[in-house]
């Protein structure tokens, strides 16, 4: 599965349950339609952290970087090149 | 167990040394709700305010746990509790955001200040209608030229009446999306910018608190700290040292609170024994005990984690509500140890839970605790 694949279908499960993983756009609107909320990007944040060995807490985090499941995805590989969690 | 280094343990002792001097007038100061200046003066200069922040600000370099093991040591020898929290939201208000988030000339301009304690530092989040829902503040940012202009009201300032830097959260996005909020660094002296009087409360009297007006408070592009939108994520970062920070201190009293008691009920005698021997007198003892060591432990392991740059949000949730809990439950089982002693003003016990129930509401109630760690389980 790819890293966008795998990244659709941890929201579709975690926060947009009604509908299937095929069905989310890669680029629709995550914040702004409500599908996460505050809590649930800490959530997010939290889970791509250990998913993908990031360092979370030491990247200049923006709402921005995950506006979209594509923002996600290359957020994640940002953060891969600046090397995994100490 | 963590092994903490003679250099550690120095600066730990002068923050004991210069907690028992603040804390002599404790008493009289809670009776008028004075904060203590003099006691900022020696904080001033002991140089504990720049404790985490980099030595090119004139901070003292200290990683997060030797931070939190002087400010235990604080909390371990003030018995004015109000003041180790004013120094706290002094440095998780402004000095933790700046160094995480500031750009290079925000933090040249404004953590010298922090760092020295000449800038008393604040921050403004709560309002009269979102208080724990946060998300739903109506202070406003609105973009106009090369400035913002804020317009609201806050409702519960720390340090506000003598702060002269606030970081204001307010909203310039769409209500309630969790990139709505902005976070700015506000002068005292804008103007449009009005503190209101001290406001009485039932603890913590000697750190004065205060409401915030915003009437069009221009506020230049350039004090925006962090991204336009991150307010959110700016905060998340803030609570985190807030409730390891000022949650330390209370760790610190309970542990002097705990060798009281304990002295207390090993020579008070009562039908001819000590009431220690009492078993129900000895139970409250070694639930204080458990309620020491659980917090110590729920602490520094959740600082631990963040050091490595783990993802730590249910950690910090648990961390707070253990800790603000079993210091309610310390300080209340303190009085009773103490029997009408514990109860008289001029003892200082009472005071104790008067200032510990301040822990369940502030950083996030108890019960928005719950409800973020039953979030990150996937509930509601
Ligand atoms: C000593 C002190 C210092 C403070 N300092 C500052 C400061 O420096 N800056 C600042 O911005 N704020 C500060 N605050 C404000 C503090 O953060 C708020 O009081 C707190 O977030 C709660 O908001 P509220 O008072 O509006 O209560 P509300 O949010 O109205 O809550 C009232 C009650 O309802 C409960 N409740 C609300 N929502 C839920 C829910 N979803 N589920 C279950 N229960 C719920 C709460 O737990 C609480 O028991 C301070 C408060 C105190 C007491």
């Amino acid at each position: 599965m790819s890293r966008i694949d795998e990244i659709t279908r941890y929201i579709v499960a975690e926060f947009a349950p009604d509908i299937r993983a095929d069905e989310l756009d890669a680029d629709y609107d995550l914040l702004d339609n409500g599908v996460v909320d505050s809590l649930g990007l800490l959530r997010l944040i939290g889970w791509l952290g250990e998913r993908y060995d990031l360092p979370v807490d030491d990247i200049d985090l923006a709402p921005e970087q995950f506006r979209s499941v594509r923002a996600v995805d290359a957020f994640v590989e940002s953060a891969l090149v600046k090397g995994p969690a100490l | 167990m963590i092994k903490w280094t003679d250099e550690q343990r120095t600066l730990r002792a002068a923050a004991a040394e210069l907690g028992a001097v603040v804390g002599k007038d404790h008493l009289e100061r809670d009776a008028t709700g004075t904060f203590s200046e003099q006691g900022w003066a020696l904080v001033r200069e002991s140089g504990l305010l720049g404790l985490p922040f980099g030595a090119e600000y004139g901070g003292l370099d200290a990683d997060l746990l030797t931070t939190m093991y002087v400010l235990e040591g604080l909390g371990e020898s003030c018995r004015d509790g109000g003041f180790p929290f004013s120094v706290t939201t002094h440095v998780v208000s402004t000095g933790v955001p700046l160094q995480r988030f500031g750009s290079d000339e925000l933090k040249q301009r404004y953590l010298p200040g922090v760092c020295s304690g000449s800038a008393i530092g604040a921050h403004a989040i709560s309002e009269p209608d979102a208080g724990s829902d946060m998300m739903a503040m109506r202070t406003t940012a609105v973009l106009d030229g090369d400035d913002y202009v804020l317009s609201g009201s806050k409702s519960f300032v720390s340090n506000g009446p003598i702060a002269d830097t606030f970081m204001v959260y307010a909203r310039t996005g769409k209500s309630g999306a969790p990139d709505a909020i902005t976070t700015f660094l506000v002068e005292r002296d804008s103007p449009g910018l009005h503190v209101g009087q001290p406001m009485g409360k039932m603890g913590l009297k000697t750190s004065p608190l205060s409401e915030l007006f915003l009437d069009g408070v221009r506020v230049p592009t350039s004090r925006v700290v962090g991204k336009v939108g991150a307010g959110f994520l700016v905060l998340d970062h803030v609570m985190k040292w807030e409730i390891l920070l000022s949650f330390v201190v209370n760790l610190g009293e309970m542990e002097h609170r705990l060798a009281e008691c304990v002295r207390h009920a090993r020579s008070r005698k009562q039908f001819g024994r000590p009431i220690g021997s009492y078993q129900s007198v000895s139970n409250k003892l070694v639930d204080m005990r458990i309620g020491v060591e659980t917090s110590r432990k729920w602490l520094y392991d959740t600082a631990e984690k963040l050091v490595a740059r783990k993802a730590v949000t249910t950690d910090i949730a648990i961390t707070k509500l253990v800790v603000s809990e079993a210091n309610v439950a310390s300080a209340l089982a303190a009085v009773q140890v103490f029997g009408g002693y514990g109860y008289m003003t001029e003892y200082g016990v009472e005071k104790d839970v008067r200032n510990a129930v301040a822990g369940t509401i502030y950083s996030g109630t108890t019960e928005i605790q719950r409800q973020r760690v039953a979030a990150m389980m996937g509930l509601g």
